[in-house]
């Protein structure tokens, strides 16, 4: 069962193509990752699938239902861009928010009372919003999207912007909703913190897939790369065998090529430059992020 | 249309809490008390101005100074309250309960025979009749006796709570006095005034209070057409009765057609609307502002996308709207209450008795039952129209710019206010009903001159199509406006916002 499926979805603003022949599934119960840079589209095609925005052509599907705004209250949605009422108390804005996503009021409002609890925001309850530090409004806006314990829960960039200790929460939270079944779809344009949490990925740049798909099969599609650490001339990194060279100063990735004799390509590094370690390793997202934007697969 | 109706009681449960609800709803009682208590302040506070007078005939001074004395004393007869009969020597505070209950005539036998050597009025009683013959000199002397400031105290009338006149002729004395503003004005009356009624002049640094001037100016008039009626040998009575000016009574047509007089609580129907107007215009003004800001803040703090992701973006529009029209209603229905109550209420509580019966006009229930649907209807159209461009803008800033032609619009009826209250169903009035951006204030404007049944149903409806008009074109730009982030478009890019098909209905 997929809890989205996108088939040659494209939206248009004006002449601006910004998500193009695009086709995706998302399995339920699984962490799913849009990645992509600034302006890929990942935004769009949330927006789509919150019924924010409708496509021009093609169909999706959101959870089984092919007209997504029927199942806007089984969906919760974090903007990238989000805020508060200032002047509403935390609770009353919690519950609100609960409402207005079809819960009874009471229902609502005990809801909101277990997730202060729970997020340990209970005696910010009668705070007005403009009160509140950063980390408790970004909290708050959490809990009021997992309020009406939504099936499939889309966090847009929800890593921008916090610090180590509001990441935590949300990878927590992130992983918590999983242990519980739920869907979860995040996007984020750094690519390490896909790799760690998601099972699958959707990579996107200028509105068209990339590619997608579990990480492990994603990674299986491209030849390893050799991570090192060393000192000496970067210039000399590039050996017989070596397509690119990934330098961040005291370290690099190599991609090499797929029948590269990984034996002889050390001798010639450790000839080259003092080489403090040497890791063959699958290639990380970023890595494949780079390779398929330069190298476009057929 | 439930979460259309929750996003509305958030929004009116906002606006309720908010300083601004509150002292808009107090202001009703500030404007009111103002427009009560400053006239009187005004006249309270204001000092009697000095004048002089140069007269070199020599005789129409003193003429004038005893005219105005018997005025004043006409006066003391007609307004002098019960309770201060200490102020009066006994012989005349003991006639004053029975010249109370004189009429005018009667009363003004008295001036005539006091001052004028005229004939008491047969309708007099006798003892009153006989008290006046005895203490006829003393009363003559007594008031002659008094100072400017003891006459002013019997009457708000009496002219000296206005005009003092100095005792001065030498004219470089009263030139530095009025330079120092001792003095506010002097007149010279030249030895041939007769003849020459140019032979005056009047003397002041303040050209444009002419109270004075006009009080003053009226005296000597009559003193020099009286000197030309005896010159001619024409006595006063053929003179008055020639002079006498026509006074057509005015006549309005009730409902069945009857004529009734017109009295001044016509008067106020007439204006009565002008008022309704005045208010209907601040509440459209103040509430579409309310509903400007109230979008604009909800961007800007990044709300919009989270909403949007629960209802959609014309539930969320909708809701907004209404919430701030129940902001409104409530507003408007607190403010009515409380003139009603003043117009009503307080004139009882403090035995005031309002000279027109102003309560009768407000509680109209058609004035106050088409002040509230105008209401409803201009709002809806200028808040659509409004929420529209604002949804495009991300600060007030640029919202004004953008929602300036549209302001432009509401101010037109303000003009046109005096305009059409003179002449509520000319061909101007008429024409401007059926714009619909004006229909509600020109209608409100008309309803004392009672517009025809059909001009109001076709006037409504087409102001009921330009709503529903309205919220389609503002629909269309909301729900792209609301996400769109950087500079507001162009009026072309509006266009062709307001060209693109709608994909999906909701």
């Amino acid at each position: 069962m997929n809890s989205i499926e996108f088939e040659s979805v494209n939206k248009f603003f004006g002449t601006h193509h910004a998500v193009s022949d695009m086709s995706f599934r998302v399995p339920e119960g699984s962490v799913y990752g849009f990645l992509g840079p600034n302006g890929a589209g990942k935004t769009s095609t949330i927006r789509m699938i919150m019924s924010i925005l409708y496509p021009d052509s093609g169909r999706l599907r959101v959870l089984g239902d092919d007209q997504p705004e029927r199942v806007k209250d089984r969906l919760g949605y974090l903007p990238e861009e989000k805020g508060l009422y200032k002047k509403m108390k935390v609770k009353e804005i919690v519950t609100y928010f609960g409402t207005l996503k079809g819960m009874s009021r009471r229902d609502a409002s005990r809801q909101t009372e277990r997730l202060l609890q729970q997020f340990g925001l209970e005696d910010a309850a009668g705070k007005r919003c403009e009160e509140l530090s950063k980390g408790m409004g970004q909290k708050v806006q959490i809990l009021s999207t997992l309020m009406h314990d939504p099936a499939l829960v889309i966090l847009d960039e929800p890593f921008s912007g916090l610090d180590p200790i509001n990441v935590e929460l949300v990878r927590e939270v992130i992983l918590d909703l999983k242990r519980q079944g739920k869907t979860v779809i995040f996007s984020t344009h750094i690519m390490e913190q896909a790799e760690q949490i998601c099972d699958s990925i959707l990579l996107i740049n200028k509105g068209q897939k990339l590619i997608d798909g579990r990480i492990s099969e994603v990674k299986g599609q491209f030849s390893s790369t050799l991570l090192i650490d060393y000192e000496g001339d970067p210039g000399a990194l590039k050996q017989p065998g070596v397509i690119r060279v990934n330098n961040m100063g005291n370290s690099a990735e190599l991609s090499i090529e797929e029948d590269c004799d990984t034996r002889a390509l050390l001798k010639a590094l450790m000839d080259a430059v003092k080489l403090n370690s040497f890791i063959l390793k699958e290639p990380s997202l970023h890595e494949i992020f780079i390779r398929t934007v330069r190298e476009p697969q057929a | 249309m439930n979460r259309m109706l929750l996003v509305a009681f958030r929004e009116f449960l906002e606006n309720v809490r908010t300083k601004g609800f509150w002292l808009s709803i107090l202001m009703m009682p500030i404007v009111l008390a103002l427009l009560g208590f400053v006239p009187v302040l005004v006249e309270n506070t204001r000092t009697a101005k000095n004048f002089a007078v140069v007269d070199e005939t020599g005789v129409v001074l003193d003429t004038v100074r005893k005219e105005i004395s018997v005025r004043d004393f006409q006066y003391l007869l007609t307004d002098f309250a019960t309770g201060q009969e200490n102020l009066l020597p006994d012989f005349l505070a003991a006639l004053f309960p029975q010249i109370r209950s004189l009429n005018k005539m009667e009363r003004q036998s008295i001036i005539e025979f006091l001052f004028r050597d005229g004939e008491l009025h047969d309708g007099l009683t006798s003892s009153l009749t006989s008290q006046l013959q005895q203490h006829r000199r003393a009363i003559i002397d007594w008031w002659a006796e008094l100072s400017d400031e003891e006459r002013a105290g019997f009457s708000d009338n009496i002219s000296a709570n206005y005009f003092r006149m100095i005792e001065t002729s030498d004219l470089d004395r009263l030139n530095k006095m009025i330079e120092s503003e001792e003095l506010f004005a002097y007149f010279t009356i030249g030895r041939n005034i007769i003849e020459n009624i140019n032979d005056a002049e009047y003397v002041s640094n303040n050209l444009t209070d002419r109270d004075l001037e006009i009080w003053f100016g009226e005296l000597v008039s009559q003193y020099v057409r009286d000197q030309r009626l005896a010159r001619s040998n024409i006595d006063a009575e053929t003179a008055d009765w020639i002079g006498e000016a026509i006074a057509f009574e005015g006549i309005t047509l009730g409902g069945d057609g009857e004529a009734e007089e017109v009295d001044s609580t016509d008067i106020a129907r007439q204006w009565a609307p002008v008022a309704f107007v005045y208010f209907l215009w601040i509440s459209v003004m103040i509430n579409t502002q309310m509903l400007i800001t109230n979008t604009i803040e909800e961007k800007s703090n990044k709300l919009v996308e989270v909403l949007l992701s629960s209802v959609s973006a014309i539930s969320l529009m909708g809701g907004k709207i209404i919430g701030i029209a129940a902001t409104g209603l409530t507003i408007i229905i607190a403010w009515l209450t409380m003139v009603l109550a003043f117009f009503t209420g307080l004139p009882m509580l403090a035995g005031l008795e309002l000279p027109i019966d102003l309560s009768s006009v407000m509680a109209d229930p058609w004035f106050l039952g088409s002040f509230i649907i105008y209401f409803l209807l201009g709002y809806l159209f200028y808040a659509a129209l409004l929420v529209g461009l604002g949804s495009l803008c991300n600060n007030q800033k640029e919202a004004q710019n953008l929602i300036m032609p549209v302001q432009l619009i509401q101010m037109v009826p303000i003009f046109l206010m005096i305009p059409i209250g003179r002449d509520p169903n000319g061909t101007l009035a008429q024409v401007l009903s059926y714009i619909p951006p004006l229909t509600p204030f020109v209608m409100m404007n008309r309803a004392a001159g009672t517009p025809s049944t059909h001009e109001y149903i076709t006037t409504t409806i087409l102001l009921l199509v330009s709503i529903v008009v309205a919220f389609w074109l503002a629909a269309k730009i909301f729900r792209v406006g609301i996400l769109m982030t950087g500079k507001p478009p162009g009026v072309k890019e509006i266009f062709r916002l307001l060209r693109a098909p709608v994909t999906r209905a909701t």
